[in-house]
């Protein structure tokens, strides 16, 4: 990164009273970036993302956004746009009024119309906010937040309780966002959406960052993993196996394609069937159940 | 701040209950104290005025303002506003302008016919003060009391002292008056605006004792904006 970073984040602690929900946590994300801030619940995530937005105050640290504090909601809010893990919305404003009274308080221009377009709720315009779903109210809060294209976009778990095809339509939307240099800084549950399409992601655990990387780098560290089960008459396998409970096989390597090799030519010697025969790389996953394990 | 009040407004003509809270109520009342005046002889018009100003800074106004931050807050509607540009000042303003403008609009309208039914003020323009400073302690005092308050429903138990207090208070300094336990009675949470309305209505006091009535509720409104910067908050409790 040669370019002053979007989001610049320093030694960051935030204390509630006796509880430290953020530990010593930096990290910085670059213009037309899509970073993924991923971590149980508990993990400090909603707390460090809130920062960031301005909605909370550092109890240590640093933290710029566009190089301003991001409690400076003059200079820095009109370049962003937020949406929040609960909606907050007011329940007796009509759609098309909470998209034109959030919008018009970014100080951004946009048209309702459009924005409404993207997210499919063009003839809701006129519903009432306590009259839609679930999936509705999360589709109107990532309105809200892609109003008038900002230049950087907070998503804390956006795609939780929409379905499928909404889910595609909100991807597509931070496409568009992202083909105009829009910088995306996201949170969810759904490890795959981070492993598809974020640039870097940020693994938190128990308020503080542990790993950061991309997708490639966090899983090249951990070994693959082939598993099968064998008939009760097979000869041993020709690998270090541990064995499972329910007799399952689990190979953990870190040459894949060589052992997968060697296994499937044991078999074919043998004609020995392997049952349930799965091989892979690590998925994102496996990352955090290594770190739960590391700390147990 | 003019788009979060016009918000508010649609939101007030929305919702019947607080629709109801807003007009009805202080209009009732008011329409019972008129009923009074007629049928007893000799009542007190500055009184009766103090205590119609009262019941419509207290009931329609201020704990329209505990409920109204309340439930912003619970349904995170503040932090939402709060995720855009507008500053903390400009969205208390927008919120509260429009109950605000609401309940001057019921002072002047109340106070107007029962100029008409009794008579004229004898100082009109230090009774607009007079309503000013009580209307800017009930704002203060909604600020401080929505710090103490979890939600709407709460709102009922937490505007209760205050919304009883300074009833009971503008009824017993407007029809006791002063000359007895001065002191405590101007100290008391609208007890020397009260004082300040029925002269203001009445006449026969001196400007200067009546603008050094002004000290007591300017101090309630320091006060009460003292403790709401403590006890605000713009988001529910986790």
């Amino acid at each position: 990164m040669t370019k002053t970073p979007v989001i610049d984040v320093r030694g960051l602690n935030v204390e509630y009273g006796d509880f430290q929900a953020v530990r010593n946590v930096s990290f910085q994300v670059g213009k037309g970036e899509l970073y993924a801030l991923l971590g149980t619940n508990g993990a400090g995530k909603t707390s460090t993302l809130e920062t960031v937005e301005g909605h909370r105050s550092a109890t240590s640290g640093t933290v710029r956004v566009f190089g301003h504090d991001p409690r400076e909601r003059r200079s820095v809010r009109p370049r962003m746009g937020v949406m929040l893990q609960e909606s907050g919305f007011s329940p007796d404003l009509t759609v098309r009024e909470t998209v034109r009274l959030i919008g018009s308080l970014t100080l951004r221009t946009d048209r309702v119309e459009r924005v409404l377009d993207v997210v499919d709720l063009t003839r809701k315009a006129d519903t009432k906010v306590s009259q839609l779903s679930g999936g509705e109210k999360r589709r109107l809060d990532f309105a809200t937040a892609v109003y008038g294209t900002p230049e950087l976009v907070f998503l804390d778990e956006p795609t939780t309780g929409l379905d499928i095809r909404s889910r595609d339509a909100l991807w597509e939307a931070v496409d568009r966002l992202r083909a105009d240099g829009s910088t995306i800084v996201l949170t969810t549950h759904y490890l795959e959406e981070a492993q598809q399409r974020a640039d870097r992601i940020g693994l938190m655990h128990r308020g503080t960052l542990r790993q950061e990387g991309t997708v490639a780098e966090l899983t090249r560290a951990l070994p693959s993993v082939i598993s099968f089960s064998l008939p009760a008459t097979a000869p041993e396998p020709p690998l270090p196996a541990t064995r499972e409970g329910d007799g399952t096989f689990v190979v953990e390597t870190l040459g894949l394609q060589k052992d997968l090799h060697t296994l499937l030519g044991w078999a074919q010697d043998h004609a020995v069937e392997l049952r349930g025969l799965e091989a892979g790389p690590t998925r994102l996953d496996d990352v955090f159940r290594a770190l739960d394990t590391a700390d147990a | 701040m003019l788009s979060i009040a016009q918000g508010e407004l649609i939101q007030i003509f929305r919702n019947r209950l607080v629709m109801v809270t807003m007009l009805v109520l202080p209009v009732a009342f008011s329409g019972f104290y008129m009923y009074l005046q007629d049928r007893i002889p000799g009542l007190d018009a500055g009184a009766v005025a103090a205590i119609l100003l009262f019941l419509v800074m207290s009931m329609g106004l201020y704990s329209t303002v505990v409920t109204t931050l309340a439930s912003r807050r619970q349904n995170l509607f503040l932090k939402r506003l709060r995720s855009t540009a507008a500053s903390d000042a400009r969205i208390l303003v927008g919120l509260l302008l429009p109950v605000t403008a609401i309940a001057t609009g019921q002072s002047v309208v109340i106070l107007t016919v029962l100029g008409v039914v009794t008579e004229a003020p004898a100082h009109p323009l230090l009774l607009v003060v007079a309503v000013l400073a009580a209307l800017t302690m009930m704002v203060g005092l909604g600020l401080a009391t929505a710090g103490v308050t979890n939600s709407p429903d709460h709102a009922q138990v937490t505007t209760l002292p205050l919304l009883i207090g300074t009833l009971a208070v503008s009824g017993w300094v407007g029809f006791t008056g002063t000359e007895e336990l001065t002191l405590i009675k101007r100290l008391l949470p609208g007890g020397s605006a009260t004082e300040l309305v029925v002269g203001a209505w009445n006449g026969g006091v001196p400007l200067a004792d009546s603008l050094l009535l002004l000290a007591p509720t300017l101090a309630w409104v320091v006060l009460a904006l003292l403790a709401a910067t403590r006890l605000f908050r713009w988001e529910p409790r986790h």
